[in-house]
């Protein structure tokens, strides 16, 4: 495989390659966003400021890559986190929920790191270095993620019954847009050139199956159904997975992290 | 939450490589699952430790009784300042016994010595 610079990509790669950069950064920065409201307020102190360091991460993610966006079409990281309307965010459907309750905001993160850590494995072996550089440190930290939220996980569903009715609430309502992570994003271009390892859908097969035995333990909805070697969802994902359609909680997040950038844009940090 | 009593963890960590294990402080969680995550975010977030220990409070053996760690006795023999204490003593009566018999002990001092020998040259 070659290792193409960005020059060097078709214009449909680049524009689709831009996508899966946007695609990513926003749902790592409002992810990152929506749980840094759990700091102050979290179930213990010391959860507090783990989930607080675990939503700043998110956050640096998210940095890397506008980035990466920013180096391959030009602009300003800043201008491109704060500088744009509500409806010109990418993220998905699964980050237009609000934090609601401890159960809740485990459940979302839970589904969001485990869909994530497939996509960053089609994505750690890419043909466009910088991204696959970009990803290996966002893997290394991930790894620590998702071994946090397993945990939490685990505890909440065997942790008597109310715990466990919030998660499986929050696990029924969440799951449909849950399926909005691993789409939304034009993935042939970016299979052909070996910027992405396979398809999104053969991602989010790989993502259902380790779920699957995960789910089967703790006993949690689980709404799909074997159709050959293919797990196929009960009900299908909703449209408009990456906007532009937004949730008045999105807008109201939206209204508070780009706050002090609408203030003055063109003041120099 | 989680139905278990929290329990207290005692953290202690490691600078850099080579370096002890220093008392880093304490933290509260369920489980020693949960204390690992959070000795990480509290004493490693910053990228502070190259290594953490995390042990449970209960599994120490605190001994704080007097009699056995402030015994009523003299103890100075004990220790290396009070080995050192008692010969500075000693040299310096041996000194102003030996003083007091050549009349001038000063000369005994290089730096006096040497000083004095150059105020006799200017």
């Amino acid at each position: 495989m070659t290792t193409p610079t960005a020059e060097q990509l078709d214009r449909k790669t680049r524009a689709a390659l831009a996508e899966l950069l946007l695609a990513m950064a926003d749902d790592e920065f409002v992810l990152g966003f929506w749980d840094s409201e759990w700091t102050g307020i979290a179930p213990v102190l010391e959860e507090d400021v783990a989930f607080a360091s675990l939503a700043q991460d998110e956050i640096g993610h998210a940095q890397a890559l506008y980035r990466l966006l920013t180096d391959l079409q030009g602009g300003d990281p800043d201008r491109v986190a704060f500088g744009r309307r509500s409806e010109e965010y990418r993220h998905a459907r699964l980050l237009d929920h609000p934090r609601t309750d401890w159960a809740f905001s485990v459940a979302r993160r839970f589904l969001y790191d485990t869909a994530d850590a497939a996509r960053l494995d089609a994505l750690v072996a890419s043909a466009f270095r910088p991204l696959a550089e970009v990803v290996a440190k966002m893997r290394r930290e991930e790894t620590y993620h998702l071994l946090h939220m397993h945990a939490w996980m685990e505890r909440l569903a065997n942790g008597g019954d109310e715990p466990r009715s919030r998660l499986v609430h929050a696990l029924d309502h969440l799951w449909p847009d849950a399926l909005c992570v691993l789409s939304g994003v034009d993935d042939g271009p970016l299979v052909a050139a070996g910027v992405l390892a396979e398809p999104l859908a053969a991602v989010e097969q790989r993502w259902l199956g380790g779920l699957a035995p995960v789910f089967g333990r703790l006993g949690l909805p689980f709404p799909f159904r074997r159709d050959d070697d293919r797990l196929e969802p009960r009900t299908a994902p909703p449209a408009g997975c990456r906007g532009p359609e937004r949730s008045d909680d999105f807008r109201w997040l939206w209204e508070q992290f780009t706050m002090v950038y609408r203030s003055d844009p063109e003041a120099i940090w | 939450m989680t139905g278990q009593p929290m329990q207290v963890f005692e953290v202690f960590r490691r600078e850099r490589e080579g370096g002890p294990m220093q008392h880093a402080g304490n933290l509260l969680a369920p489980d020693p699952e949960l204390a690992a995550h959070y000795a990480r975010e509290l004493y490693g977030r910053r990228q502070e430790s190259v290594r953490l220990w995390i042990v449970p409070r209960a599994a120490i053996r605190d001994l704080d009784d007097p009699d056995l760690l402030q015994p009523p006795f003299d103890r100075s023999f004990k220790k290396p300042a009070g080995y050192s204490t008692e010969i500075k003593r000693k040299l310096a009566e041996a000194r102003a016994r030996a003083g007091g018999e050549a009349g001038d002990d000063e000369d005994d001092d290089p730096v006096v010595a040497s000083g004095r020998k150059g105020v006799e040259q200017g």
